[in-house]
């Protein structure tokens, strides 16, 4: 209570982003291809097509892997240890 | 400087470069004459360092809380280092029963010696100086393991800069052939 009307200061006090955490995928995802891209491209002229590529990729990746964690802990992980 | 005298200038290992590159993330690229691709770099690495302690608070960077994350966000360089010892010298306060360094808790203050104080949020006028807020605020759940994730990664992400500065042949050259596997074909086939 006593923390919530205190005044909040960036870098030292967390942001309230528990609603919304997942989004934050999104600005991983494009920093960690443009570290990685910057140094990869041979010509800087392709960085940002090969940055936003990646970034899809990686986005796209995460996203099909939650949803395969998903199924298995849903629907897969019953059929092999059913519930007592 | 030509683009090919530079390449032909760097070769192997680069000594200088690497100890640049761990001093700030990029700056290995820089003096090679690469700034540009060094400042790519650079924000790369300090978006998701700078971001993690955004989202977490600098809660995020701790030596000694969070000593296994503390090794990859370390990787960033003396920017890490620095980060930790603002943490741990003038955000934590040292508990009076166990002697310990912690995080203040939400009604806690930090005292000129470091000792937690009671806050008070309206202090009375010719009180001596009191704390009227914590130090900082502990980041708890999503928001904390987000934010020290940012930063550990941008530890990795640098360790990749770092390397690839301390061995810029290494990186691959600019294709002049656009069908790589023409040349291992036999000569004479189509």
């Amino acid at each position: 209570m006593m923390s919530s009307l205190l005044a909040y200061r960036p870098f030292i006090d967390p942001i309230d982003a528990h609603g919304w955490w997942f989004l934050l995928l999104l600005p991983m995802a494009f920093f960690v291809a443009l570290a990685y891209k910057s140094v990869r491209v041979a010509d800087l002229k392709d960085l940002w097509r090969n940055t936003l590529v990646m970034s899809a990729q990686i986005t796209l990746a995460m996203i099909g892997l939650g949803f395969a964690f998903y199924l298995f802990v849903e629907y897969l992980l019953p059929i092999i240890v059913p519930r007592t | 400087m030509s683009s090919d005298t530079s390449h032909a200038a760097r070769e192997g290992f680069q000594p200088h470069a690497l100890l640049a590159a761990v001093a700030f993330p990029g700056a290995g690229h820089m003096i090679l004459g690469e700034v540009k691709r060094g400042v790519y770099a650079a924000i790369g690495v300090l978006g998701l360092f700078l971001g993690g302690i955004f989202l977490g608070g600098i809660d995020v960077i701790d030596s000694k809380e969070d000593r296994v994350w503390f090794l990859g966000q370390a990787c960033v360089g003396p920017l890490a280092f620095g980060i930790d010892y603002l943490h741990q010298n003038h955000f934590k306060v040292r508990d009076p029963v166990s002697g310990r360094l912690r995080s203040a808790r939400p009604d806690e203050g930090r005292g000129p010696d470091g000792t937690p104080q009671r806050l008070e949020i309206a202090p009375a006028p010719n009180t001596p100086a009191v704390p009227t807020q914590p130090p900082n605020r502990k980041s708890i759940g999503k928001v904390n393991e987000l934010g020290t994730l940012f930063a550990a990664i941008a530890g990795m992400m640098n360790l990749i800069v770092i390397i690839d500065a301390s061995y810029p042949s290494k990186r691959q050259a600019p294709s002049k052939n656009p069908d790589p596997a023409a040349s291992l074909r036999p000569e004479g086939s189509a």
